[in-house]
């Protein structure tokens, strides 16, 4: 409507069911002109590490969707490949987003693809439209939550017991403000019902996400990565 | 196998009918209840006939010629033990321990009693030698073994002074050796029986196996100086010597392969015996519920309804959450999933932090399953459910996506809100809110909570003092041993 561009993506998944299943769903979608300002084209699939690093080399993406599991690489499934891929730029010449779309809610799973550089995690259960959102969001270089990172977030920072950073430059705390934010996150809350909320901007909101995104993959706390081992999101 | 043993004594069974009815469970050594290796044990479930008497029998039998004894030790090598013949019969002795203490006692007062001469020294803990771990050194060591060797010294004893009342000449430079080559080797033996009475592997004291040979090749010595020529002790602890370190040589490399040979099959083991554990919860949960898919085809609500449920208990089992039984995280997600399958309609369920259960969480627990029930029943979803367990509070949030409605125009007679919701958060010390939105309804409900029943949820001022190690905010009970260890780097940047 508003910005016609075209967002060009490459699905990673193992699973060829899944592959059918989200190219169909995400075309029949992207085809009616209110999925969110921008048309989408299906530029490759790939099933396992080595050719989803070669598919994304070649057709330069915007966007990656991306399996947390996958065969092949160092065995560390799609964080192998948004590491491979970190010096690929989309045609656009901005580097090439990663948003990771998993059936694991697993703590260990989410912090890999995160901190590999992954900027949203959705879980495979979310709608079409939900995803075509999110994709549209990664694509601008924002980050995607779900309302289970959100949490896990809140409960990795110690956000939830009142931690909370002084100064917004500091990596192992969240500031009042992010911490809002996720919280609402958490609570089921779109961006911009965040912003109605907090009387912000929906861009202040991606900001606030972004930021903790960033932490996230910073951020030396080990309790991140205890954490992470020693439990999983719920 | 105990339990066949224990239904066939049972009272209300005449015991002719037992040796029918019942199986004979196979003839394996007992790690419940046993004294030394559960031969006894074993033997007297295998018989059908009381521990007792098999013990009685067996130290009669021993008084005069040690018949009793050999018969023991013969069967203490050739029967295996319980663990070795049904793998899946390894959980049930630890499962059942609080149970069958009763039938163990009398080897836990024995064994208390046995090594109970240190006790009293050793709650001085600032003691040089750490008597404490001496202690437990004696105990977890071997009750049985003391046992063993005070039956063979009383046995020795019994036996020179049989032979000097019959009027034989009693040799005590053979006796001696031959007492002391029997006890080595009951030391170096009982390093052969690696398992505890809860059936988990014990470490080898190698303490115990130098000693064992040290006494068996001292035996050995004496046997055949006879005790009297010095000069001739050095040449024959040498060709003794000698003769044990050629034949530990050769037999090494055939031990070393039957031991990795062993482990091996061990391994294979294990792998079969969880392969076989995933196969029947897949084939009771998974491909039950493919089954029951496929016959409700035509029926999409049913169809989403089933996988969702499958797909929960699934990642209750894959994430082993059953490890948090007890704690709020499990009473919601429990709760969510009676929602979900009552009304097939999916609930999304965060929750930050977590706590043991209590009355009051109970309330909340309640009241939210209330407040997700009505989402469920009269909005649109998505309907998401979100819990913060903090310090002070507990805080819970249940939003949907409906039309709302509003407090006032509820009518007095529907219980739902106004009772099980908002009273019952108040009865509770709890405070309970409705917002209606323009697209849906939020139910914010809170109830304070008690100071955190563990030192994990540290006082903001805890996170900037830099002295103690910042306690693990993050951690929930599970997991505060991986939150425990302080990391220097993070306390430097949180101070």
């Amino acid at each position: 409507m508003t910005d016609p561009r075209t967002i060009r993506i490459v699905i990673v998944d193992d699973h060829h069911m899944f592959r059918t299943g989200v190219r169909a769903e995400l075309t029949s979608l992207a085809a009616t002109p209110r999925a969110g300002g921008f048309t989408l084209e299906i530029a490759g699939e790939a099933g396992a590490v080595e050719s989803a690093v070669q598919v994304i080399t070649q057709e330069q993406p915007d966007v990656v969707l991306l399996d947390v599991h996958l065969p092949g690489g160092d065995g560390h499934g799609g964080a192998d490949v948004i590491r491979a891929c970190a010096a690929v730029q989309s045609r656009a010449a901005v580097p090439v987003r990663f948003l990771a779309l998993s059936v694991s809610d697993a703590a260990e799973d989410v912090i890999a693809v995160i901190r590999a550089g992954a900027r949203g995690y959705v879980t495979k259960t979310i709608n079409a439209e939900e995803l075509l959102t999110a994709i549209g969001r990664v694509a601008d270089g924002d980050a995607v939550f779900s309302p289970r990172l959100a949490g896990f977030v809140l409960d990795a920072f110690g956000a939830a017991a009142g931690e909370v950073a002084e100064i917004d430059e500091e990596l192992d705390r969240l500031s009042a403000r992010e911490r809002e934010v996720m919280r609402l996150i958490a609570r089921g809350y779109q961006y911009k019902e965040v912003a109605k909320e907090l009387f912000i901007s929906v861009k202040t909101v991606e900001t606030h996400v972004s930021s903790v995104l960033r932490k996230l993959q910073l951020s030396s706390r080990h309790e991140l990565t205890a954490w992470a081992m020693g439990r999983r999101l719920l | 196998m105990q339990t066949a043993y224990e239904n066939g004594t049972g009272p209300a069974r005449p015991p002719g009918s037992t040796w029918r009815t019942t199986p004979r469970p196979p003839l394996v050594r007992q790690r419940q209840g046993k004294v030394i290796a559960g031969v006894a044990a074993g033997l007297a479930a295998h018989l059908g006939i009381p521990v007792v008497a098999v013990r009685v029998a067996l130290v009669l039998t021993s008084i005069p010629f040690g018949a009793g004894l050999a018969v023991y030790v013969f069967l203490w090598a050739t029967m295996r033990d319980v663990g070795s013949v049904d793998p899946a019969a390894v959980t049930p002795p630890s499962a059942t321990t609080p149970a069958t203490a009763g039938p163990a006692g009398p080897t836990g007062p024995t064994g208390a009693t046995g090594a109970s001469s240190t006790p009293p020294a050793a709650t001085t803990t600032r003691h040089p030698i750490d008597l404490a771990a001496l202690r437990t050194w004696l105990r977890s060591g071997n009750q049985a073994v003391l046992i063993t060797l005070l039956g063979v010294a009383a046995l020795a004893v019994a036996g020179a002074l049989w032979l000097g009342s019959a009027g034989l000449d009693v040799h005590v430079e053979v006796i001696l050796p031959v007492v002391a080559i029997v006890i080595g080797a009951i030391f170096f033996w009982s390093q052969l029986d690696d398992t505890d009475t809860l059936g988990a592997r014990r470490p080898v004291r190698w303490i115990w196996l130098v000693v064992g040979l040290g006494l068996t090749i001292l035996g050995l010595v004496g046997l055949l100086v006879r005790g009297t020529n010095l000069t001739e002790l050095w040449q024959v602890a040498g060709a003794v010597l000698a003769a044990l370190v050629g034949v530990a040589v050769l037999s090494a490399p055939w031990i070393l392969r039957l031991w990795s040979n062993l482990r091996v099959e061990q391994a294979a083991r294990i792998r079969a015996t969880e392969r076989a554990d995933i196969a029947a919860h897949l084939h009771d949960s998974v491909l039950q519920t493919l089954a029951l898919i496929q016959r409700q085809s035509g029926d999409a609500a049913a169809v989403a309804r089933l996988a969702r449920a499958q797909e929960r208990q699934l990642r209750s089992y894959l994430y082993d959450e059953g490890a948090r039984a007890g704690t709020l995280g499990a009473a919601l997600t429990a709760a969510m999933g009676e929602v979900e399958d009552l009304h097939g309609v999916p609930v999304q369920l965060v929750v930050t932090g977590d706590r043991p259960m209590d009355e009051h969480l109970d309330a909340l627990v309640k009241a939210v399953r209330e407040a997700t029930w009505n989402a469920v029943r009269h909005a649109s979803p998505p309907v998401s459910t979100y819990v913060e367990v903090g310090p002070v509070a507990v805080e819970a949030f249940v939003r949907d996506h409906g039309a709302g409605f509003d407090l006032d125009t509820v009518p007095d007679d529907r219980a739902g809100v106004r009772e099980s919701i908002i009273g019952r958060m108040e009865r509770h010390g709890g405070t309970a809110r409705i917002r209606r939105r323009a697209d849906g309804t939020e139910v914010e409900l809170r109830l304070p909570v008690s100071q955190p029943h563990e030192p994990e949820h540290p006082s903001p001022s805890a996170a900037t003092a830099p002295d103690p190690p910042v306690p693990s905010s993050a951690t929930p009970p599970s997991g505060t041993t991986s939150g425990s260890t302080p990391d220097p780097q993070t306390q430097e940047q949180a101070s």
